[in-house]
């Protein structure tokens, strides 16, 4: 990792930029100054400025999840994630705008106001890590933290000219991570360079007895991985991602990237996932089906906001109704509908279905002797802000070439490859379950090869 | 299928949530655009076996189905504040709510 300033100078910075007249709105909070004391920790984050998704717990600084129900939540307990780097010697600066629980794709659906691409003002950093994206393209980080759902890493990423990386579902602890929906939440990293990305991996993975969900697996040394090289790796295009109807500029990136592995010895063949039609559809019955039951624990009882009511049923509406943004009671509504009696099965059981189809599709591509997958991360790039929040089938579809990594639970990194009409675009690479190293080899060789910072 | 503005209100009322009715009508209409995108998935069919199974992945993926709580789980972190510091209201020991619709408040009794 390049040697980052000094976390108070970092946190100086921070505080400096966030108040002036072109505030991108990437943190909710800043870290105070007297908190930043030299951990004296000597690891391989040392010293390391560390900017953390609103929705990971932290001890000292607010976790609000960019949600007015929790606004000024203090949590008493810290994430796992966030631990182990700070016991790797990264220092938390602060904490990152974010769509609304993690609801969103361009960081709009903040309760505390949109955070803006440093690349075009006028344009969304993506989402729902777009706070943490768009800080490392501001120079104002090196590293930060986010969660990826169906994209929340990967796309704020490719919005914003950085890598972010999603690993294998179980791969990272989610102990401290705020629910949305469960069954497709990981913790993933964010950095200028993949190796910086890999590197943060590498410290956060591993099991926790405190999520039943993280496996017992042994970490490998990812950081060394990205400089592998791709001799003989054997990379698959599938044809339902690069279709006719994509963006012309995006699509000559994707084929300058293959020729940029052929070039460094790979075997670039073209594959089919016939199943990918059913992703967003699947995805958009699931994920609000999980966020309906996880997110019942916002009535005001325990934690969080309350609005006064006379009876218990007026304080939980009340309360739901004022704390929770638009996005979020539309998921909500959604999800409630899908998993009510009669509609369970037409909705929530075929959902499912359509999941393990998705599934299936992966693992015979990489039985098949594909080592990683070739794709655009989003199919468009960053878009004007405002120019989705009208209808959210739109806004949903910047999510198609992301949400089926985690259907399926396999790890996917976005990596910069170039620009179209002067903004960034990401390529994102896909490996089977575990295999994180195959698709950092390739990342590291798009990146080796400079595609991020030409036209 | 569509979700007319009754089911929309009951459905509002299982999420606890409550709408102004500008906003029903407009949610109501939301529910019905996203509804006909999802409605592609009726090609799935509605025969076959849901979740996945070890097989379908092979065995690198078999060790994250089989995932399961260990026997020596830890407990939860230490709080390191109490929980009345974040309670909306909170007295001797225990979260103060209204009391359920209908029924009279027992406070102070």
């Amino acid at each position: 990792m390049r040697r980052a300033a000094p976390p108070a100078e970092v946190v100086e910075a921070i505080r400096e930029h966030e108040s002036g007249p072109g505030s991108l709105n990437a943190f909710l909070a800043v870290a105070d100054p007297s908190d930043l004391r030299a951990p004296g920790i000597r690891g391989p984050l040392e010293s390391v400025p560390l900017a953390v998704k609103d929705n990971l717990a932290t001890l000292l600084l607010p976790t609000t999840c960019g949600s007015r129900v929790l606004e000024g939540y203090r949590s008493p307990f810290e994430a796992t994630a966030v631990r182990r780097a700070r016991e790797a010697g990264a220092v938390v600066v602060g904490k990152t705008n974010m769509d609304e629980f993690g609801m969103g794709s361009s960081t709009e659906n903040s309760a505390y106001g949109p955070t803006r691409n440093p690349h075009d003002r006028a344009r969304v950093p993506g989402g729902s890590s777009g706070g943490s994206a768009a800080a490392i393209a501001a120079g104002l980080v090196p590293v930060a933290l986010g969660s990826d759902t169906g994209g929340s890493v990967r796309q704020p990423a490719a919005f914003c000219g950085v890598v972010g990386l999603k690993p294998t579902y179980g791969r990272v602890s989610r102990y401290g991570l705020v629910a949305y929906a469960s069954s497709l939440d990981q913790v993933g990293t964010l950095g200028r360079t993949v190796g910086d990305a890999a590197r943060l991996l590498g410290v956060i993975a591993g099991h926790d007895p405190r999520d039943a969900t993280s496996v017992k697996r042994a970490v490998p040394d990812f950081e060394t991985a990205v400089g592998r090289g791709v001799e003989g790796l054997v990379v698959g295009i599938p044809r339902e991602y690069v279709t006719d109807g994509l963006d012309a500029g995006i699509r000559a990136l994707i084929d300058r990237a293959a020729d940029t592995l052929v070039d460094g010895g790979a075997d670039v063949r073209e594959v089919s996932l016939p199943n990918t039609r059913h992703a967003i559809p699947s995805y958009y019955v699931i994920a609000p089906a999980e966020a309906s039951s996880n997110l019942s624990r916002y009535d005001g009882v325990r934690y969080g906001l309350r609005v006064a009511e006379d009876d218990l049923v007026s304080m939980y509406e009340r309360t739901r109704s004022r704390g929770l943004g638009l996005e979020v009671k539309r998921r909500i509504m959604l999800g409630t509908y899908a998993l009510s009696a009669g509609y369970y099965d037409q909705y929530y059981g075929t959902a499912q279905r359509a999941r393990r189809l998705i599934t299936r599709d992966f693992a015979r591509v990489f039985a098949d002797s594909v080592d990683v997958l070739l794709t655009p991360t989003s199919p468009t790039p960053a878009f004007s802000l405002g120019e989705r929040t009208a209808d959210p089938i739109e806004m949903y579809l910047s999510d198609v070439f992301t949400v089926t990594a985690n259907l399926a639970g396999i790890p996917a990194v976005s990596v910069p490859i170039g620009r179209v009409q002067g903004l960034p675009v990401g390529g994102q690479l896909l490996s089977g379950w575990w295999q994180e190293e195959r698709m950092l080899a390739a990342a590291g060789a798009l990146e080796a090869a400079g595609l991020g910072e030409r036209a | 299928m569509s979700v007319g503005r009754e089911q929309a209100e009951r459905i509002a009322h299982l999420a606890r949530l409550r709408f102004e009715d500008d906003e029903l009508t407009t949610i109501t209409e939301e529910l019905n655009h996203i509804l006909e995108h999802v409605e592609a998935l009726r090609e799935v069919g509605s025969t076959g076996d849901e979740g996945t199974t070890a097989e379908d992945l092979g065995d690198a993926a078999a060790a994250s189905a089989a995932a399961t709580r260990d026997e020596d789980a830890d407990h939860p972190d230490t709080l390191v504040r109490p929980l009345d510091s974040f309670a909306p209201d909170w007295r001797e020991g225990f979260f103060v709510v209204p009391p359920l619709p209908g029924t009279q408040g027992s406070d102070g009794a």
